[in-house]
């Protein structure tokens, strides 16, 4: 199980690639690398906004988990953000929990 | 002309910049080095005499007195030569004061005219006994000289000439080292006193003012160098002044001060006076004054009591208009002759003299080439302004360390020759700076003149680009101008050239009516091409498939068989009968349209079975809805351009469109539309919109037969 923040504990899958850059003031977390494909969960509790565009890098994310038999979602969404995923039925894409802690105990049975 | 121009600025610009000026400098150095030579002497001379005119020798006391046989001399005791027994009287009137010592500047090299001999000779008649009893003024004079510290004047002859003869009076003690006589002025000959004069004298002196070594330099009649001391075939002479100096010391030791290029300073008794390496004294001239001058004719008359002449050197000389030569003194006064052997005595008992040593010369080739290097070290690295300033300084600095050595120990250091030698490689080394600066101005200017046109290019490009894809949209106003059943308003301004963002509105058939708004992920040109494509497929599938909910999978399947970039859109797509009012669409992850009703709004719901954009989860069953639209209502369809507007702060959000839509409910559509954008652009203040935005507008009138 890894999750962003993931300055926390150090996980088993620590050797994970995990480089970043910034687009449209979203930052963007590119993993790979990982062993044994984890199910991956992004802590978007310090998410205000994402744009379209940032939606097309998730969506990007979720078809490459799903092509290597793993499992992406997305924890903790700010209301603006839950909103847009609302609108644009990208709950559909990419599953969506309420907390990091709702998420581990699905993805981490 | 041009290889010419060409080769010149190659030649400047060698080395980067620093080759030209080198070699300039060391030209430099060479004329610095040979500078006698040269033009430049003028500027060291007329530098040098500038700093004696603004800091002339003080004169505190007057040790000299010159007894001038001037104009009213010669008009009381008659013309030059005067008898011998005169010039004897005056004399003696001088020495009843008991003067250090007594200097005549005139030479009496041949019989008195009015010895017995030429008087026989002139007048035969007169009677021997007459003869006999005549003194003679030859032994008057020279009784007058005896016993006295007298000096009379010799002139060295660089050639011998008719009557020239071997002085008696050499200096009896002076030890000349072997290699420091050639450095001297050295005389074949001498005009001399009588042998009878030399013999009652105590010594001679030499008046050369300008021995013939330096008639060929350019002194342009200033005088600003005198000889201490000069050699008549081998036997060393001092100068009148300084003889005069010597006998009133008793006849002390004289010794000259020599170094590796020759004399450096002559040293009588405890005076000295530092010299140039010939024995030349480099005089600082003192402002002329006519204090210590006396008229023999007065002297003669007893005008002045003896007293007057004691302690005191005395030089006797002409002074009168008609016989004396002048000389110029660098301080531009034109004085006589004597006055010179004045100063000379002043100078040496104040032990001041200019000073300009061998080494002087290596000190300013030193500072010739450290200015120099240092000019050609940092001109090419500073800005021209600076560059300028840094030369400006150096220039100060040089002739301000020159005043100030002369202010301090009367030492000539020639600044301002090396100002003019680096003014060449100064220019030069900023030539070469200007040009380098100016081609890297041009090239810049020329670069952003070529950015400038790629720039325009790309503009009209994407301009080309952007009339494409708007023409790509239909005209609502113009396509459906004869419609009565329905009116229909769109708006669409990409944020940037071109954009994401489409619509589209036609008629399906006779009775139905399809709307499209899509919003492409992303924006610019990407996203643009995209949205011709979905645009495209939009219109051809819709037509062509009678179940619009298939119809869009359609049209999610064709557009992912070309999708390398993974865009999606998202789109809602509906179909209006226009006699029913039942209104079909499919949302897939577009914003609800809101749906205005008798003042109401509402959004129409696609909660339940819209589906996320094209091509974003591939294969999503999408199912199409319906529900019942009444005559009147109006349907808003809008992209998230018109939401997520912001102003810096905050997004535009659904409440402020819902206002506008409302403040704007009863507005003919097209005024409605633009009024709503407007709400949005004025939400913005200014912020740069973020994202495309797009206004579709449809109001449905009801079934024709009810109109």
């Amino acid at each position: 199980m890894a999750y962003l923040p993931f300055d926390q504990e150090p996980s088993p899958y620590a050797m994970m690639n995990l480089p970043t850059r910034e687009q449209a003031g979203v930052l963007i977390v590119s993993v790979s690398g990982a062993q044994g494909h984890p199910p991956v969960l992004l802590d978007f509790g310090g998410v205000d906004y994402i744009s379209s565009a940032g939606l097309r890098v998730l969506m990007m994310a979720s078809r490459r988990a799903k092509a290597q038999k793993g499992a992406f979602a997305i924890a903790a969404l700010q209301p603006l953000v839950q909103e847009v995923f609302a609108i644009s039925r990208f709950n559909l894409i990419v599953p969506c929990y309420a907390s990091v802690d709702s998420a581990c105990k699905v993805l981490g049975s | 002309m041009r290889p010419v121009a060409g080769l010149f600025l190659a030649a400047i610009r060698a080395g980067r910049g620093r080759a030209l000026p080198l070699l300039v400098l060391l030209v430099g150095l060479l004329v610095l080095s040979e500078i006698e030579r040269t033009p430049l002497l003028n500027v060291r001379e007329a530098l040098f005499d500038q700093y004696q005119r603004q800091m002339p020798r003080t004169r505190t006391s007057e040790p000299v007195i010159v007894v001038g046989i001037d104009s009213q001399s010669l008009v009381q005791h008659g013309q030059w030569p005067w008898s011998r027994d005169l010039v004897a009287r005056l004399v003696r009137t001088i020495q009843a004061g008991q003067p250090l010592a007594l200097g005549i500047d005139i030479v009496f090299a041949e019989r008195d005219r009015y010895s017995p001999e030429a008087l026989a000779s002139h007048l035969p008649g007169l009677p021997p006994e007459t003869l006999t009893a005549l003194p003679d003024p030859d032994h008057e004079l020279a009784s007058a000289l005896d016993g006295h510290p007298t000096a009379l004047a010799v002139i060295g002859l660089s050639r011998p000439l008719p009557g020239s003869t071997q002085p008696a009076r050499p200096l009896p003690e002076f030890s000349l080292a072997n290699d420091l006589e050639p450095h001297l002025p050295r005389y074949l000959g001498a005009l001399a006193s009588r042998p009878l004069l030399e013999k009652s004298a105590a010594g001679e002196g030499l008046i050369n003012a300008n021995p013939a070594k330096l008639q060929t330099s350019s002194e342009r009649g200033v005088l600003r160098r005198v000889p201490t001391v000069g050699t008549i075939n081998q036997l060393p002479f001092l100068s009148l002044p300084l003889e005069m100096v010597r006998l009133a010391l008793g006849g002390g030791e004289v010794v000259p001060e020599s170094g590796a290029q020759g004399m450096t300073a002559i040293r009588i008794g405890d005076y000295r006076l530092p010299t140039q390496a010939n024995g030349e004294v480099l005089l600082h001239f003192g402002r002329a004054s006519s204090n210590y001058y006396l008229s023999a004719a007065d002297v003669l008359a007893g005008v002045h009591p003896p007293e007057i002449f004691n302690a005191r050197f005395i030089i006797i000389g002409l002074n009168s208009t008609g016989l004396q030569d002048r000389i110029v003194t660098p301080l531009g006064e034109s004085l006589p002759g004597i006055d010179i052997h004045a100063q000379v005595i002043e100078s040496l008992l104040d032990g001041h003299a200019l000073q300009r040593p061998a080494w002087m010369t290596l000190a300013e080739e030193s500072t010739l080439l450290l200015g120099g290097l240092l000019l050609i070290a940092t001109i090419p690295v500073l800005r021209p302004r600076y560059a300028v300033i840094s030369f400006t300084a150096l220039s100060l600095l040089l002739l301000a360390g020159g005043a100030l050595a002369f202010y301090a120990g009367q030492w000539l250091f020639d600044g301002a020759s090396q100002v003019l030698l680096l003014a060449p490689v100064f220019i030069l080394l900023l030539g070469n700076t200007l040009i380098a600066a100016d081609s890297r101005r041009r090239k810049a200017e020329s670069q952003l003149q070529r950015s400038r046109e790629e720039a325009a290019r790309m503009a009209g490009e994407l301009d080309a680009a952007r009339r494409i894809q708007m023409g790509l949209l239909p005209d609502p106003g113009r396509i459906f101008a004869d419609e009565t059943r329905f009116s229909i308003a769109a708006l669409l301004e990409p944020a940037q050239a071109v954009g994401g963002d489409y619509y589209d509105c036609f008629l399906l058939d006779e009775r139905r009516l399809c709307l499209a708004i899509g919003d492409v992920s992303g924006k610019g040109v990407p996203a643009s091409l995209f949205m011709a494509i979905s645009k495209t497929l939009t219109g051809t599938l819709t037509r062509r498939q009678g179940d619009l909910g298939l119809a869009v999978r359609d049209i999610e399947q064709e557009l992912n068989r070309e999708n390398a970039e993974c865009l999606f859109v998202t789109a809602l797509i509906a179909v209006l009968d226009l006699v029913s009012g039942d209104l079909e669409y499919v949302c897939a992850g577009h914003d609800a349209p809101i749906l205005l009703r008798d003042g109401d709004l509402s959004q129409i719901d696609t909660s339940n079975r819209g589906g996320p954009p094209l091509c974003a989860a591939g294969d999503f069953p999408y199912l199409a809805e319906r529900i019942q639209l009444q005559p009147g209502d109006r349907l808003y369809l809008f992209t998230d351009g018109v939401t997520e507007a912001s102003n810096g702060t905050e997004l535009f959000g659904l409440s402020r469109l819902q206002a506008a839509i409302l403040a704007q409910a009863q507005t003919e559509l097209k005024t409605a539309s633009t009024a709503l954008r407007d709400a949005v652009r004025q939400f913005e203040a200014g912020h740069p919109p973020a994202d495309d935005l797009t206004l579709l507008l449809m109001q449905w009138h009801g079934p024709l037969s009810e109109r």
